[in-house]
């Protein structure tokens, strides 16, 4: 009987790494980087450099003992291929190229629930690190970016210019059948019931609660400000350039009504109800 | 001058930490802190935030004695404050748009506890939301809003109390931030000056369930309905107690201590008995994104992981919740199981509107059940609330505001045309003194 070959075996930690094509010691600075096509190697390196030098990267990320309680809780592991002790073990490693591709798709699954960072016997942040890995593909106008936030555009839009997340009317009966009949009334006599809140401020369609001119001019102020429109830019050029739109044309009916009020000139019956309908 | 002995200590300091005068060890001293606490560690936190308002470098928002607080305990036994009146309501976006019922429920109980509050239009969304689910932002701006919608309760003096779950989980992470982080202050200050504001940091950060377990019992004497047969599942927000864990109430008399007070305690002083299920700590489903863009995986999350095993292993004839997300999910994962035989229909509250009408409100009115999916007017009739009547006395409502015939009602006083433009300093003298 012949006797069976074995590979020899290295004292590279990353042999028989099934998460890896190549098998066995591998350099590095090459890492497996040469599975990425020659294009993306450099994103994908100044990626996973730029999310290093963020300070909340070492903060959140503190060890693991690859136990896996994490993934054992996690929502989105029962329903995608995600995980994110995965996740957990690339940063870990330093594998760039592993990153790259976990957050080209797999980091958009996780539903932010913070079980994982709970459960985590080293206090991981994990749901954390999941955000900032999506903050920087978002700045940096990963691919995985535009597409997952290509339907997603609208509310975006309604965010950033009117001071509130949700519209009422954005529930239609062709977009969300799956509510049931109920939702399908409610869109269809929306205006009708929204007169029927007890609250002033709630008896609009469209808009969650009616902020004021000033407020949402503050908001889209501290958008800017702070780099959320340019990091839009990079993955909605459109939405970016209408968003800047109505920045001006708002801020300067802010400014002239506020200077009228000041001056005691404003006629505040020749205001529509709401700023809305300016 | 230093003494002989004090040089000799400096001397073996340099010689045992050769590196000592190029450390910052404040910086080390935090990631110290970081490391071996609780990820957010709380005590810390609020020991840097009184150092930084000694310092000057922001405004903390007291809690007063007019806002008449009490103190609850944490889960590290570590006491936290709970303002009870003269209250600032910081709104939900997800509330009022889909599920208008639970704000006007909870303005509805204070003016029936005669709490006094503000409400009004010069707060924004959190954009927690929209953080959660697209990632299109940054640590800058989102302490930019922490600080804008603070520094409007911090003028008029009213202390902020949040509706959302995701709002008051994500604004505990971020106040950690601002407090820790001396970049994120100095990049914040610029844009604050901007808009005449500086930053401002409550000394608490307190979710309105917290203030609705606190004031239950006060609540339960005016319950107006028997809840003793009610068997009651609570699914507790994850961002309330999973983010910055150590910043949220726990009671003895829920689950010894070992699961959060609110709701659970809410349901249980308003006379309801709990139900226990497996899958009591896990998510609703509800994902961020995951509702509005990819509802396959909440549908399927939110009946398969919490609705079946509540009814199933808990027998329930409710589902009371905290959160804007999980009352959404939960409420409209429901109705497309249909399709594959699973009819569930377990009816879905908020803790507030559970409370509002077991004292009596409106169910379409106040409760505005009519923007819910699942079975509430059924388990309303359970408990004996006339829902047939106040539905068509409601029904006549909406057909005389869409005829002309009626004016809309309100909770409180309608503000100004002016204040739906801009936010001016009269405006809660002009709210509560009635000029």
């Amino acid at each position: 009987m012949s006797q069976l070959k074995l590979p020899p075996i290295t004292d590279d930690p990353r042999f028989l790494d099934m998460s890896y094509e190549e098998q066995g010691a591998v350099e590095e600075e090459r890492r497996n980087l040469d599975s990425l096509p020659v294009e993306e190697r450099k994103i994908a390196i100044d990626y996973w450099n730029e999310v290093k030098s963020d300070f909340r990267f070492n903060e959140y990320l503190r060890g693991c003992l690859n136990c896996g309680v994490c993934t054992s809780a996690c929502p989105a592991a029962k329903f995608y291929d995600f995980g994110p002790r995965e996740m957990i073990q690339y940063m870990m490693r330093d594998e760039a190229d592993k990153i790259y591709e976990f957050v080209n798709k797999k980091v958009w699954a996780c539903v932010q629930c913070y079980t994982c960072s709970m459960r985590c016997p080293f206090n991981n942040e994990i749901a954390g690190l999941i955000m900032v890995l999506r903050e920087y593909a978002v700045k940096m106008g990963l691919k995985s970016a535009k597409e997952i936030l290509a339907p997603y555009r609208r509310i975006l839009y309604v965010v950033m210019t009117t001071g509130n997340q949700v519209t009422p009317n954005m529930i239609q009966p062709e977009t969300f059948p799956d509510w049931g009949p109920q939702a399908v009334e409610e869109a269809t006599n929306m205006d009708l019931y929204r007169k029927a809140v007890p609250v002033d401020l709630l008896q609009r369609s469209d808009i969650g609660w009616h902020a004021s001119l000033q407020t949402a001019v503050e908001l889209m102020t501290i958008m800017i400000e702070s780099g959320v429109l340019d990091s839009i830019k990079n993955v909605d050029q459109d939405l970016y350039d209408m968003i800047m739109d109505i920045y001006d044309e708002r801020s300067q009916q802010l400014r002239e009504i506020k200077e009228k009020y000041e001056k005691g000139e404003l006629n505040e019956d020749e205001l529509p109800d709401s700023w809305l309908d300016l | 001058m230093m003494s002989q002995e004090e040089k000799k200590i400096e001397e073996q300091i340099k010689d045992s930490l050769p590196y000592a005068d190029q450390v910052d060890w404040e910086e080390v001293y935090q990631r110290v802190i970081y490391r071996y606490s609780t990820p957010h560690g709380v005590q810390h936190i609020k020991e840097e935030l009184e150092r930084l308002e000694d310092r000057g470098e922001l405004i903390v928002h007291h809690i007063k004695p007019h806002n008449q607080p009490v103190e609850y305990q944490t889960i590290n036994g570590q006491p936290k404050k709970i303002p009870t009146t003269r209250l600032w309501h910081h709104k939900s976006c997800g509330q009022c748009g889909h599920i208008p019922g639970y704000p006007t429920s909870v303005f509805w109980i204070m003016n029936k506890l005669e709490t006094d509050y503000v409400d009004e239009p010069h707060q924004t969304s959190c954009t927690g939301w929209n953080y959660h689910a697209s990632g299109a932002s940054n640590p800058v701006a989102l302490a930019g809003v922490f600080a804008r919608n603070f520094w409007r309760s911090y003028e008029i003096d009213y202390y902020p109390l949040i509706h959302c779950g995701t709002s008051f989980g994500h604004y505990k992470e971020i106040r950690n931030m601002l407090v820790l982080h001396k970049e994120i202050r100095e990049k914040l200050r610029p844009i604050m000056r901007k808009l005449d504001m500086d930053i401002v940091v409550p000394e608490e950060i307190v979710h309105y369930s917290e203030w609705m377990f606190v004031k239950s019992k006060e609540a339960a004497r005016e319950r107006k309905y028997d809840l003793s047969s009610v068997k009651a599942a609570v699914h507790t927000p994850c961002h309330v107690y999973k983010l910055v864990p150590d910043d949220t109430i726990y009671d003895p008399s829920v689950f010894q201590g070992r699961r959060p007070a609110a709701p659970t305690g809410t349901v249980i002083n308003m006379g309801a008995k709990i139900v226990d299920y497996s899958t009591w700590w896990d998510c609703c489903g509800f994902g961020f994104r995951h509702i509005l863009t990819e509802r396959e995986f909440t549908r399927s999350f939110a009946l398969f992981k919490k609705v079946i095993p509540a009814v199933e292993e808990g027998h329930a004839d409710v589902f009371v919740t905290s959160d804007t997300g999980c009352v959404t999910t939960l409420d409209k994962s429901q109705w497309a199981g249909k399709a594959h035989g699973l009819n569930y229909n377990l009816p879905v509250l908020s803790d507030a509107q559970f409370v509002a009408m077991a004292m009596g409100a409106d169910p379409y009115m106040i409760g505005q059940i009519h923007w819910h999916a699942t079975n509430v007017e059924g388990f309303l009739r359970g408990i004996g609330v006339p829902v047939n009547e106040y539905k068509e006395k409601f029904n006549q409502y909406l057909q005389d505001l869409k005829e002309g015939k009626a004016e809309s009602k309100y909770l409180y006083k309608p503000h100004r045309k002016i204040d739906y433009y801009l936010t001016l300093p009269d405006r809660v003298q002009w709210l509560k003194g009635g000029k």
